[in-house]
């Protein structure tokens, strides 16, 4: 791996994403959206969400047995913290969504507007122009999900009180957010590269790729209805495990990126 | 630089490249005519390493195709058919991005960069987007990107087919330049006009190479040397008196005008002046023929490849 070249690629492709307005749009609207709504719908509904009645759902009851230290809070406080974990969940969708359209662009786009054939004429290897492309579509992902979670603290922070505050700023999260997010971000670039060897149309590569965000959101919904609770523990294991799966995923895409088909075959 | 044996390349059973056998000297300005889909692009493109031969061997700059792509890789420029450029990137930008593939140091970078943009005429734009130049601006600009790393062949698919007239001589101006600095060109070409002017030697292609040579060559094989007479009126009496130079292989008589096939026109215009005076011929002008290499191509093309 020639670093150089990787430095390269990396720079070129951010480059080419600061200067695409509508792409910066697509990255960092939805991620804002998504943090301003909950903050919003906090903001005018304040403390009437469950009426002070912790036995209103059922699914409270299961959630204070299934971890004990949640009794602490008040049914209004548990539900506020109920209700922004769930969105807390959505900054796991997001890295998989974002970086779909940057490197399904960045390989499809490439081959369409026919600056493919130079670059593959040029000294980089397959692994390192794909790692490269990769990293570029990575990094504003990441900083998109880590500025909507900031944003979305900042907004809590006049919403809710201190304690579930406290408890949504919990180690769990702070791994999420530090190593799940980019390994995330990172499956999903590997997993559009792959796909985009294959098709040649940037929206066919990001409807296929889009059905990645279906386990993430069952995860939030095992953990909404109580099925499973999500702790440091699993993520950490998840953060392995996802790792595992990026490594797997971006050989596979380096050995199926044929440059010959992709040159030939692709009008 | 540049040796091909046997190379043949097929697509899904499809014959592209036969049995190519071919030899491009250093310094020597290589253009490769064909009709469309003659496999002039496959060619380039096995040579640049971005396809891989279904059969046959292939050496460029002294590396094997296939087992030494990554060296040849380095020591190649290529002019693709579409300038491929980034558009939304100044043309400092996309030149510098591909010096830093080639390797090329921050100092190496910025000349070769300067360099180039200058020799033909963009640096005045250097910081514009690409998106804002014109179709002959892209392509000084892609030339510009193959040249950066001053490779030692240069594969230029169509060099001037998008420039105006003016903007096409300094295309055409520069490549005989590099010529001069010993890189070898191979150029893909449907400007037979251009190729006339600017090759060494011409190739042309119809899936097998159908004749090498020089142009001159090409024209003599085909049409050997023609003397064209013109004169107030052709009268029998006038080819009479031809028939006794023996050096004349052929006379064609076509209303006013006899065209005399001859091996040495330089040398035997004299004597068929003399001759043609002599049985009171009124001549109104003598000149070589010459045959444009469209004629040339036509006939090698159309033919599929057979001399006359």
């Amino acid at each position: 791996m020639n670093w150089s070249r990787v430095q390269a690629i990396i720079g070129r492709e951010l480059l080419e994403i600061v200067k695409n307005r509508l792409l910066i749009f697509t990255i960092f609207l939805p991620p804002l959206l998504l943090t301003i709504i909950p903050i919003g719908m906090f903001a005018v509904l304040g403390n009437e969400m469950t009426g002070g009645n912790l036995n209103s759902g059922g699914s409270l009851e299961r959630l204070v047995a299934l971890s004990p230290n949640m009794a602490k809070y008040s049914p209004n406080e548990l539900m506020q913290l109920i209700v922004f974990q769930q969105f807390l969940v959505l900054y796991l969708v997001l890295p998989l969504i974002i970086p779909m359209t940057v490197a399904a662009h960045s390989i499809i786009g490439e081959k369409q507007a026919r600056s493919l054939e130079p670059l593959l004429a040029t000294p980089i290897r397959t692994g390192e122009l794909l790692f490269g492309k990769s990293i570029a579509a990575v990094v504003p992902a990441v900083l998109a999900t880590w500025l909507a979670y900031g944003v979305f603290f900042g907004g809590a922070s006049f919403v809710t009180t201190p304690r579930v505050l406290a408890g949504l700023f919990n180690p769990m999260w702070i791994v999420a957010m530090i190593v799940l997010t980019p390994l995330l971000a990172l499956l999903s670039v590997s997993i559009a590269v792959v796909i985009s060897s294959r098709v040649n149309d940037t929206r066919v590569a990001q409807q296929i790729g889009g059905m990645l965000v279906i386990p993430a959101v069952a995860l939030g919904l095992a953990q909404t209805t109580g099925f499973i609770l999500l702790n440091a523990l699993t993520f950490v294991i998840g953060s392995v495990v996802i790792a595992l799966i990026d490594v797997g995923v971006l050989y596979i895409a380096t050995k199926i990126f044929e440059r010959e088909k992709i040159l030939t075959q692709w009008k | 630089m540049i040796e091909t044996i046997g190379l043949t390349k097929h697509f899904d059973g499809n014959q592209a490249v036969q049995d190519l056998n071919l030899q491009v000297k250093q310094g020597e300005i290589f253009a490769f005519l064909g009709p469309n889909g003659a496999g002039k692009t496959t060619t380039t493109r096995m040579l640049a390493c971005l396809i891989a031969p279904t059969s046959g061997q292939a050496r460029v700059a002294g590396y094997d195709v296939g087992r030494e792509s990554d060296e040849i890789r380095a020591r190649i420029g290529i002019l693709t058919e579409s300038p491929g450029l980034y558009e939304k990137l100044s043309a400092v930008q996309n030149l510098d991005f591909y010096a830093r593939l080639y390797g090329m140091t921050n100092a190496d970078r910025a000349d070769a960069v300067k360099k180039y943009l200058s020799m033909l005429g963009l640096w005045e734009r250097r910081d514009e987007n690409v998106s804002s130049f014109s179709k002959g601006m892209k392509q000084k600009l892609a030339i510009a990107r193959a040249l950066l790393h001053d490779p030692k062949v240069v594969f230029l698919d169509e060099p001037t087919s998008a420039l105006d007239p003016e903007a096409a001589k300094i295309v055409r101006d520069f490549i005989a330049e590099l010529k001069s600095e010993g890189h070898t060109i191979f150029l893909c070409t449907h400007n037979l006009d251009e190729a006339d002017r600017l090759a060494d030697r011409i190739g042309v292609m119809k899936q097998r190479l159908i004749q090498v040579d020089t142009a001159e060559n090409l024209r003599r094989k085909l049409y050997g040397r023609r003397v064209v007479v013109r004169m107030r009126a052709v009268m029998d009496a006038h080819i009479a008196a031809l028939k006794p130079l023996i050096f004349i292989k052929h006379v064609d008589r076509e209303d006013n005008r006899l065209a005399l096939t001859v091996d040495d026109p330089d040398g035997m215009t004299p004597t068929i002046i003399r001759a043609l005076v002599q049985a009171n011929g009124d001549i109104q002008s003598v000149a070589e023929e010459k045959h444009s290499l469209e004629e040339v191509y036509l006939n090698l093309v159309g033919n599929g490849g057979g001399a006359k």
